[in-house]
């Protein structure tokens, strides 16, 4: 038990992180944490991926002295591994979109309700 | 070209929405042809990807000539090419239709209203057609995106609405992000194909069930499968006529491919119907689907939010036909898919169409609409009799098929679920139908004589997409055994 | 509401954990994920890209299309926006 803590306790961190953006997004009345929720839940998954990426003992995946010394070997295990740092990348381009895009329509929805709570804005529509 | 087809089928259009931005700003006239010329070309592209799939085989394309997996592929078999046709050619027919919806409802926002549809449908595309797990999260946040800015520009009660869809989508697409990550670190790899090899070693992996459990929660949210479908009602109904007309056919469907390729593509048939009962529960949820959908369709007043539990109905058609994993299942399923997305476009252009003319969609207040709109009310009654599913229309044979499945796989309730959602679909339209062609006669004698409605068409750029639509209904119908024959039966994955 | 939310929630979290146990540890090197697809990037990318800083020549040329993707999306999100908070002229001025 007390080695798959020791061993897992990452994976175990960013699951609660995961789960409090999680219980913001359905749980909470307020748009606005709602819209939060997204973001700590989003940013919990890009955790976990980066940290499938790393090797004990590995640097940054930049071959150094490289220039002008054309092919050398390359040890695969003394660097971490680049591929989830690449679809992160990527996967944080799509959070801040998703953000922004969700963040106009709470505008909208201000603009027409002139508030930001749920239920009064479920009332207001009937 | 013709090597370069596939990825010109996404290409396209994305280019397009640039173009559409650009040339947009200088003369807004622009959009609309640009638009219908960049989605024809891409039909006119994914129709190659068809004919040569069908002739020579499953094609595989190295973006970047990079072999698979260090590179992305694209993989186009029977099933991808086949929804590749029906995406594209749907896109198109609405594309011709929403000239003048979009002009009516969104006069000052048409430039960027073309440009977020057209990187809509380059979604859509591309989700279809890749073969990558990554790069299908990519293309599904694309179409997301572009999804929930076209709804939130519709009528009073839009943004709100496509707010409950962000939170919805938003969850759907990171469950399937977090399931590539369980994948992913179990395996090392993304390509679809790869870890389909790599994957059968792996099945009494706990990693790999709960990359599954993940999958299938976010895969049902984006196709909107009871009990996951609550934002689809107030998405489709408060959004503008063109986005509805583009959206409820496609969304659904290809959240539907994307979980079929997942059950039987990534995860082989025997981890997906033995190992775990996962198609058994695809299949009651399905049934719920079909029950729920026509149960409160009945109770709506509003003719475009009728429409639109018809449509989480439909998707439990599609979900049965994958649940009851035998090959006239599958085969009604995919076959459904194309008929369910041609009756949906043209029920939601009908409405579209109401909605033009008479800015009002209650159905008690169609009255005289079979004297005013006597060509929009035809294609409506076309499309009703598939959706109840009578012969020679296209629903007519889907449903033969899924009857047939359910007979296959001994399941004698799902026999009854489908009879029993054509008879409430049989009351459903009678209820709209009446309203709209039978006249009541105690009100309007000597008032209203035969000259004093004038017809009020919907215009032809409205009326050729909505008659093209109701055509499809009836030769696919009518053609449905040879789609099977050519298509269908390589699309069904070989184990059944 | 919320404790069907809470309930969710938790559930949703234990599943999740239940799954991390046949996870590889961190920092493993010999894990799936290190050995699979990612060692020909680091160990090929200088000779085929000639990039030392291999995240980039995978997110540049290896997975050039997902960056391609990317792109679109930021330029979805912007046109987006733009598409949601642009006022309807025509409405405010017959409102007023």
């Amino acid at each position: 038990m007390i080695d798959q803590i020791v061993s897992k306790y990452n994976y175990w961190i960013y699951i609660v992180l995961m789960m409090i953006g999680f219980y913001a997004m359905i749980g909470k009345k307020n748009l606005v944490k709602k819209i939060i929720g997204i973001n700590i839940f989003q940013t919990a998954i890009i955790l976990f991926f980066v940290s499938t990426a790393a090797k004990r003992g590995g640097t940054l995946p930049i071959i150094e002295h490289a220039h002008g010394h054309g092919a050398q070997s390359v040890h695969a295990a003394t660097y971490i591994n680049p591929l989830p740092h690449v679809l992160m990348l990527t996967a944080i381009v799509v959070m801040v979109s998703t953000l922004g895009v969700a963040l106009a329509i709470v505008i909208d929805v201000y603009r027409r309700y002139e508030t930001l709570e749920e239920d009064e804005i479920l009332k207001l529509r009937r | 070209m013709i090597n370069q087809s596939p990825v010109l089928v996404v290409v396209i259009p994305l280019i397009a929405a640039f173009l559409t931005l650009l040339l947009g700003w200088w003369k807004k006239g622009l959009c609309y042809p640009i638009a219908v010329l960049a989605l024809a070309l891409s039909f006119l592209s994914s129709l190659q990807t068809l004919h040569t799939v069908v002739t020579n085989g499953t094609i595989s394309y190295h973006l970047g000539s990079w072999p698979p997996p260090w590179g992305i592929e694209y993989v186009i078999d029977h099933l991808n090419a086949y929804v590749l046709v029906i995406v594209s050619l749907v896109s198109l027919i609405v594309a011709v239709y929403s000239k003048r919806s979009i002009e009516q409802e969104l006069p000052e926002k048409i430039v960027y209203f073309y440009c977020i549809f057209l990187l809509q449908v380059t979604g859509l595309l591309g989700i279809v057609i890749t073969g990558d797990m990554f790069n299908l999260y990519v293309f599904l946040e694309i179409a997301s995106l572009a999804g929930y800015a076209l709804i939130a520009v519709g009528e009073d009660g839009a943004p709100f609405a496509s707010l409950n869809y962000v939170i919805f989508g938003t969850i759907g697409a990171c469950f399937y992000l977090l399931g590539v990550g369980y994948l992913y670190i179990s395996t090392g790899s993304l390509n679809m194909a790869d870890l389909a090899q790599v994957l059968p070693d792996l099945y009494q992996s706990k990693v790999v069930l709960v990359a599954f459990a993940f999958f299938m929660v976010g895969l049902s949210l984006k196709m909107a499968l009871f009990p996951l479908h609550v934002w689809l009602p107030d998405a489709y109904t408060y959004a503008p006529s063109t986005v509805s007309g583009l959206l409820a056919p496609l969304m659904t469907k290809v959240g539907a491919y994307v979980m079929i390729r997942v059950l039987f593509t990534v995860f082989k048939p025997d981890f997906s119907i033995e190992l775990i009962p996962a198609t058994a529960i695809l299949g009651w949820m399905a049934a719920g689907a079909i029950l729920f959908g026509a149960v409160l369709a009945l109770a709506q007043t509003d003719l475009k939010r009728m429409l639109a539990y018809i449509l989480v109905s439909e998707v439990g058609y599609i979900a049965l036909g994958v649940g009851l994993a035998n090959r006239n299942g599958l085969t009604g399923a995919i076959l459904h898919i194309l008929n369910d997305s041609f009756m949906i476009l043209a029920l939601f252009l009908v409405v579209g169409a109401i909605m033009y003319r008479h800015g009002n969609r209650e159905i008690p207040q169609l009255r005289y609409l079979h004297r005013k709109m006597p060509f929009t009310m035809a294609a409506f009654v076309i499309a009703a009799l598939s959706v109840i599913g009578i012969p020679p229309t296209c629903g007519f044979f889907s449903k033969w098929y899924l009857i047939l499945g359910a007979i296959d796989a001994d399941q004698w309730v799902f026999v009854a679920v489908l009879l029993i959602s054509s008879l409430l679909s049989v009351i459903l339209f009678f209820r709209v139908i009446e309203h709209a062609y039978l006249e009541p006669e105690e009100e309007h004698a000597g008032e209203a004589s035969e000259s004093a409605i004038a017809i009020e068409e919907a215009p032809l750029s409205m009326l050729v997409p909505i008659f093209v639509a109701a055509a499809g209904i009836m030769v696919f119908g009518v053609f449905s055994g040879k789609i099977i024959s050519t298509v269908i039966q390589f699309a069904v994955p070989g184990y059944f | 509401m919320r404790v069907l939310a809470l309930l969710t929630v938790i559930l949703t979290g234990i599943l999740l954990c239940f799954g991390t146990q046949d996870m590889p540890d961190w920092g493993d090197p010999n894990s799936p994920a290190s050995t699979h697809v990612s060692p020909r990037y680091l160990e090929k990318s200088l000779e085929e890209t000639a990039t030392p800083n291999v995240v980039t020549s995978v997110l540049a040329d290896y997975r050039g299309y997902d960056t391609l993707g990317e792109t679109t999306v930021i330029f979805t999100a912007g046109v987006s926006c733009i598409l949601i908070l642009r006022k309807r002229r025509r409405k405010k001025a017959q409102d007023d």
